[in-house]
């Protein structure tokens, strides 16, 4: 599998008692790589640090097939960034913005740019600073894509926008991605959305890596399962139970990792009946999936 | 839209949107200064015996006028230059493709294009006061030479406060922690009575040395001998 974006031990601890240790990323080429996690999980600093804004105390970072942030200048020009906050100069007029931004990309779309611009309902002689939230996440979209880019880092590119303008973004973003064969990084908190665009996804808690698999493997393998008679100690089950909680008595909710449908048979061995297997959905699992990490630690 | 713009260029147009009023004012400053300066020097040779004296002491007495001027437009200069980059965090300029040091030159470069607008605002005011005023007939005008030094003293300033400004929040709470700590110690020894002259002897070392800083103390006059 080609890879896009790969980091391998990273380290960075900025001192205000937040660290990301060890954290390790495979992101495919292709592929629309979700990254989810709560607030404070240390997405946005990842991301600074795959694209060479923060340094990194230890580790490796490849992006695009170079090293970061060695060669920042040629990763850049390949790559489009939106951030968590927006970052173009407030006392610019948009087409100010983007002449900014044209002179910077070889490969700027100026068509295309004034073809979103149309698009998105975005006026040229506006002060950036004026704009709407929802303008300037259109804005700052436009800018990233009409770069004509190999990769995209998004950085909760939707959040606080109405589901309009939500809607138009994410348009624009899947209408680029399927002509070019883009990848895609996108950090959301907005769980249904990354779930329903996403191929990949990646689970962030507490600075550390918590899972990272293809979305229908996570969505297949984690289910809420209704077990009866069940043994306080197992051995040799063929899944993992992140949770065990009891109810009816004799009756038990585990939740359960890596589950497939020929575990079964795993129950009457076990001298347990199972009566119920619960399908969850990606909102359901990433909650779970933090709970159950945040009990382990 | 369709042709890309150079990089220099948007950074200048971007510069001077944020510093167009700052020029503007620095510029009817610079344009002034000579010719009020020329204006109180012949109406105080007019009240004295020593014309000539008079003329040129008055005339030095506006040298702080210049070397203030030529300070604060240079501070001013290279402090909007990066207000914006700062207040973003610097986000959007390290999310360009390019090197650092050539963003950085870029920005320099395109503050020093703008710094000529003063500088010929300054020479214009200098040449028409020089045409206008009535000077003694043993005195001679230069606006050239004035007009060098205050471009020169501008670009000193605002190399030194580009640099400062362009460097982590941390080195310019360095600088000023330094300043501050000279104020201090001269606040600290007055009270105690101490007639050491801190504040004084620093201003020395860094004006009256030779040196680039130089420039900013001395004679600057449009009418000399």
């Amino acid at each position: 599998m080609s890879l896009a974006i790969e980091t391998r031990d990273l380290r960075y601890r900025p001192g205000n008692g937040f660290q990301i240790s060890n954290l390790s990323m495979h992101v495919p080429r292709g592929a629309l790589y979700g990254f989810l996690g709560p607030n404070g999980a240390g997405k946005t600093t990842t991301i600074r640090l795959l694209l060479g804004l923060l340094p990194a105390q230890a580790g490796r970072i490849t992006v695009l097939g170079q090293t970061m942030p060695a060669e920042h200048v040629a990763v850049m020009s390949r790559t489009g960034y939106v951030p968590e906050r927006p970052h173009v100069y407030p006392t610019l007029t948009v087409d100010e913005a983007l002449r900014l931004h044209a002179a910077y990309h070889d490969r700027w779309d100026g068509a295309w740019a004034a073809e979103l611009l149309r698009q998105f309902g975005l006026v040229g002689d506006r002060k950036v600073g004026a704009l709407s939230k929802g303008e300037t996440g259109k804005l700052m979209m436009l800018l990233a894509l009409a770069q004509q880019p190999e990769l995209l880092v998004l950085d909760e590119p939707t959040d606080g926008l109405d589901p309009v303008v939500r809607r138009d973004v994410l348009e624009a973003l899947l209408e680029y991605v399927s002509t070019h064969q883009a990848t895609v990084l996108i950090s959301s908190h907005l769980v249904h959305e990354l779930e329903r665009i996403c191929d990949w996804i990646a689970v962030m808690d507490r600075g550390a890596m918590i899972a990272e698999l293809p979305m229908q493997e996570f969505k297949a393998g984690i289910k809420r399962l209704s077990v009866y008679n069940a043994p306080d100690q197992l051995t040799d089950v063929p899944f993992t139970v992140l949770r065990r909680t009891s109810f009816n008595g004799s009756g038990e909710q585990w939740l359960v990792r890596g589950w497939t449908d020929d575990m079964r048979d795993f129950f009457p061995a076990a001298g347990s009946t199972l009566r119920e297997v619960i399908d969850l959905d990606l909102e359901d699992g990433f909650v779970e999936l933090l709970r159950s990490f945040r009990e382990v630690k | 839209m369709s042709q890309r713009p150079s990089q220099w260029r948007v950074l200048l147009e971007t510069q001077w949107t944020w510093t167009r009023g700052i020029l503007l004012l620095g510029s009817i400053v610079a344009f002034t200064v000579p010719l009020v300066s020329l204006e109180t020097a012949a109406g105080a040779a007019d009240a004295a015996s020593a014309k000539e004296v008079a003329f040129i002491g008055t005339m030095q007495a506006w040298s702080i006028g210049y070397a203030l001027t030529a300070a604060g437009i240079g501070l001013l200069i290279a402090i909007a230059a990066w207000s914006y980059d700062h207040r973003l965090r610097h986000v959007y300029a390290l999310s360009l493709p390019i090197a650092r040091w050539r963003y950085v030159l870029q920005r320099y470069t395109a503050g020093l294009a703008l710094l000529a607008l003063p500088t010929l605002a300054l020479l214009a005011g200098a040449e028409l006061a020089a045409h206008s005023a009535a000077v003694p007939a043993t005195l001679h005008a230069y606006p050239l030479a004035l007009t060098l030094r205050f471009a020169f003293a501008t670009l000193v300033a605002y190399s030194i406060f580009f640099g400062i400004s362009s460097a982590t929040a941390r080195t310019a709470g360095y600088v000023l922690g330094v300043i501050a700590l000279i104020i201090i110690a001269q606040v600290v020894l007055s009270s105690a009575g101490s007639g050491v002259n801190v504040i004084g002897r620093v201003s020395d070392i860094v004006f009256a040395t030779p040196g680039v800083l130089a420039v900013f103390s001395g004679r600057w006059t449009l009418i000399d001998v």
